[in-house]
C-alpha cells in the first residue's frame, strides 16, 4: 500500500511538471532561464509540451529499464543508479536539443547558443524527474529495489 | 520422540561427527510414507574415558556449536526443515528431575574409571593370592598397569569390567528418569577396539535388565526399549610400531571374530531381542594408516566413509515404524541385522557411487549444505547493504561479527571443511564435492549443470542472491522472524529452486 502511494505520487508530481511546463502564465522552463525572443519562438511553436514529454519518457524510461530491464544483482550499488541518472542527464538534453534544432531549422531560425543554455534545465529537471521515477516504481524490482537508499 | 545415542570409544564420536554433519544439511529420519519424523530429539552421549581423544575433543566441539547454531535459528522447536534440522540436546537440557546433579555436557562422565590405574581400579594389590594369580591370567601387565584416562587402549577386557560403573553413574540415572515409553536408544561403537567393544555389550545388558537395578526409574519402559546398535567392522589400519604392540591392527579380525560370537549368544542372535536393530558396517579396503597411537597423544584419526555411512544407521533407525520393533504388547522383537553395500565399488566415491535410498537421503541436502558453505565463505560478506539482506528483519554488517555468524562460519563450517578434506584423502577416498573448489557449477563431483539454449545454466552466489531476492521481497513470514533463521531459511530455499532448477537430477 505504501509503495503504491509513492507511484501515484511520482505520477502526480509528473503531471505537474508537465502542466507547469506547458502553461503561458508560470512556466517552469522560463523560471530558470528567459530569452525573450528564444522563449517566445519556443511556446509559439508548441515546443515546451513536447520538450517536456521528452523529458519525462526519457527520466521514466531509464528508471524502468534500470529497475526492470537490468534488475541485476551485478548493478544494485548506488553508483550504478547514479550512472544511469548520468545517462539520463546526458540523453534528455541532447535529444531536446536535436528537437528543438529541427523545428528551429523547419521554420529558418537558429539559435544555438540559447538551445545549449536552455538544455541545461532539461539535465536537471530529466535528473530529478529520474529521482522521482526511481523512488515511484523501485519497490517492485527483485534486485534493485533497495537501491540507491535502503527501504 | 527422543533418540538416545550412545556414542562409544572413538569411532563413536567420529560416527557422531558424521551424524552431525548429516544433521547441519538438513538430512532428518524418514518415517515408512517418506515424511520427516515428528518431534524427534536426538540425545547424544559420548561414552569414552579418553577425556584428551581428539576426535571426541572435536566432536564435542561441534556439537556444542552446532547446539548453539540450531538454538538460535529455532528456539527449542523440535519440528525444523532445512539446515540444523535435528534438534540435538544434552541430558541436562531436557531433565526435569533436578534431584540428579549432571554437568551439561555430551560427554559421560566416567570419572571413578578415568583416573584409576586398571590394577587400582579393580583392586589388585587387596586380593587374596589366588585372586590375583586369576586376575593375571585374564589380565596382561600392560593392561593392569594401564591408566584409563587413555582408554582401554583395545582391550575389551578391562572396558567390560571398567564401564560396569556406568550404571551407577549420574548420567545413567538421568537418562533413566528422562526415558519414555516410546523413545528409542542407539549405541554407536566399534567392534575392533577396547572402549565400544565392550561398552555396547554392558550398556544394552544395563538396559534391558534395569528392572534389576536400584534407584533407576521407568525399569519397565526401559527394559522393554527399542534398541539398535551400529557395530563397525575393521575399516582402518595403523602404522606398526615394533616396541609397542598394544594395538595391532593383526589382531583386529581375531578380535573381531570373537566379539560377534560373544554378541551372537547374548544380544543378536536369532531368537534374541535385546538388541532388535543391529547395522553391520565394515571395509576390506583399509584406510591410510593412522599414526600409532594407543592414546598418549590424543588419538586424531581422520575422516572416513565407514564413518558416513555409519551416521546414516540412526538416522534409518529412528525411522523404522514402531510394528517392526516391538510385538502389540510392547515386547522387542527379535534382531533384524543390516548391512550396507555401495553401488559401485570405487576407490574414489562420489553420490554416483551410493545405492539410490542414500542418494535420496543425502544428495539434496549435502549439496546445498555444501553450497551454502562455499556462499558463506565466498560471497556473502559483500552482499551486505543489498538486495536481501535490507528486507526486514536486515542484516547488518555487525550481523558478520555476531556470535552466531563466528560460530558457523568460523567453527562449524572449518570443521566441516576439515571433515570433507580427511574423507577425501582418506581411502576409499569420498570425493563427493572437489576440493577447494569454490566455483558452484563445478563443485559436485560427477553431477554437472543443465545445459540450456546457449551452453550451461550459471550457478554462482550472484545466481544465488537474485533468488534469494526474489523470495525475500514482500515476503511476511520473516518479519517475526530472527536475522539468522532468514538468511539459513532464504539460502535453503533458494538452493532448493536452484538445484531442481540447475543442476543435473541424479535422484
Amino acid at each position: 500500500m505504501k509503495h503504491l502511494v509513492y507511484l501515484i505520487c511520482g505520477i502526480v508530481v509528473t503531471v505537474i511538471f508537465f502542466i507547469l511546463s506547458c502553461t503561458d502564465g508560470f512556466n517552469i522552463y522560463e523560471m530558470m532561464f528567459f530569452n525573450q525572443g528564444y522563449n517566445d519562438k519556443m511556446y509559439s511553436l508548441d515546443m515546451y509540451p513536447v520538450i517536456a514529454a521528452i523529458t519525462i519518457a526519457v527520466a521514466w524510461g531509464g528508471a524502468a529499464i534500470y529497475y526492470y530491464a537490468i534488475n541485476s544483482v551485478k548493478f544494485d550499488r548506488w553508483y550504478h543508479w547514479l550512472a544511469v541518472m548520468g545517462a539520463v542527464a546526458v540523453l534528455a538534453p541532447v535529444i531536446c536539443y536535436i528537437y528543438n534544432d529541427t523545428v528551429f531549422a523547419s521554420n529558418g531560425l537558429m539559435y544555438v547558443g540559447e538551445s545549449i543554455k536552455f538544455e541545461m534545465q532539461t539535465v536537471l529537471f530529466a535528473a530529478l524527474l529520474y529521482i522521482v521515477a526511481s523512488f515511484s516504481m523501485r519497490w517492485w524490482s527483485s534486485n534493485c529495489r533497495h537501491t540507491p537508499l535502503p527501504q | 520422540m527422543r533418540l538416545f545415542l550412545f556414542a562409544i570409544g572413538g569411532t563413536g564420536s567420529r560416527v557422531l561427527k558424521s551424524l552431525l554433519m548429516l544433521s547441519a544439511a538438513g538430512v532428518r529420519p524418514l518415517d515408512e510414507n517418506g515424511k520427516p519424523v515428528k518431534d524427534l530429539e536426538i540425545v547424544p552421549v559420548i561414552i569414552d574415558p579418553h577425556k584428551a581423544n581428539e576426535d571426541l575433543k572435536r566432536t564435542e566441539a561441534l556439537l556444542n556449536d552446532y547446539r548453539d547454531i540450531r538454538r538460535k535459528l529455532y528456539g527449542n522447536e523440535p519440528n525444523a526443515e532445512g539446515f540444523f534440522a535435528n534438534r540435538i540436546v544434552t541430558l541436562r537440557e531436557i531433565m526435569s528431575n533436578t534431584s540428579v546433579t549432571l554437568s551439561d555436557s555430551f560427554i559421560f562422565n566416567l570419572g571413578a574409571v578415568e583416573n584409576a590405574k586398571f590394577r587400582e581400579f579393580i583392586g589388585f594389590d587387596t586380593m587374596n593370592e589366588a585372586n590375583q594369580a586369576l586376575t593375571s591370567l585374564l589380565f596382561a601387565n600392560y593392561q593392569l598397569e594401564n591408566k584409563m584416562n587413555i582408554g582401554f587402549v583395545g582391550s575389551p577386557n578391562i572396558g567390560s569390567v571398567a564401564l560396569n560403573e556406568i550404571k551407577d553413574s549420574n548420567e545413567f540415572k538421568a537418562f533413566s528418569n528422562i526415558f519414555r515409553q516410546g523413545d528409542r536408544i542407539f549405541f554407536i561403537s566399534s567392534i575392533f577396539g577396547g572402549t565400544g567393544a565392550a561398552g555396547f555389550p554392558i550398556m544394552v545388558k544395563n538396559i534391558r535388565q534395569a528392572a534389576n537395578l536400584e534407584g533407576i526409574e521407568n525399569r519397565d519402559a526401559l527394559s522393554r526399549a527399542p534398541i539398535g546398535g551400529l557395530t563397525v567392522l575393521p575399516y582402518f589400519t595403523l602404522e606398526g610400531n615394533k616396541q609397542d604392540q598394544r594395538i595391532a591392527t593383526s589382531d583386529f579380525i581375531v578380535k573381531t571374530q570373537s566379539a560377534l560370537y560373544y554378541y551372537k549368544n547374548t544380544l543378536t542372535g536369532a531368537n534374541d531381542s535385546n538388541v532388535n536393530s543391529i547395522y553391520y558396517l565394515g571395509d576390506q579396503v583399509r584406510s591410510k594408516p593412522y599414526l600409532y597411537d594407543p592414546g598418549e597423544h590424543g588419538q586424531r584419526n581422520n575422516a572416513h566413509l565407514i564413518e558416513l555411512i555409519g551416521a546414516l544407521a540412526p538416522i534409518d533407525f529412528a525411522g523404522v515404524p514402531d510394528s517392526k520393533l516391538t510385538d502389540p504388547d510392547g515386547y522387542p522383537l527379535p534382531t533384524t541385522a543390516y548391512e550396507y553395500a555401495l553401488a559401485k565399488d570405487d576407490l574414489s566415491l562420489n553420490f554416483l557411487s551410493l545405492g539410490h535410498h542414500t542418494r535420496r537421503l543425502i544428495y539434496e541436502p549435502m549439496s546445498k549444505f555444501h553450497l551454502l558453505f562455499l556462499f558463506l565463505t565466498t560471497g556473502f560478506k559483500n552482499m551486505i547493504g543489498q538486495g536481501f539482506t535490507e528486507d526486514a528483519p536486515k542484516i547488518k554488517s555487525d550481523f558478520l561479527t555476531s556470535q552466531f555468524y563466528r560460530t558457523l562460519v568460523d567453527h562449524f563450517l572449518l570443521g566441516y571443511a576439515q571433515w570433507l578434506t580427511e574423507m577425501n584423502d582418506n581411502m576409499r577416498s569420498v570425493a563427493l564435492f572437489k576440493p577447494g573448489e569454490i566455483d558452484m557449477a563445478h563443485a559436485i563431483e560427477g553431477v554437472g549443470v543443465r545445459k540450456r539454449l546457449l551452453g550451461h545454466f550459471k550457478v554462482d552466489n550472484d545466481v544465488f542472491k537474485a533468488e534469494m531476492n526474489k523470495l525475500s521481497k514482500n515476503n511476511p513470514a520473516y518479519s517475526d522472524r530472527t536475522v539468522e533463521f532468514k538468511l539459513m531459511d532464504l539460502f535453503n530455499k533458494a538452493a532448493h529452486n536452484i538445484f531442481m532448477e540447475r543442476y543435473e537430477n541424479i535422484n
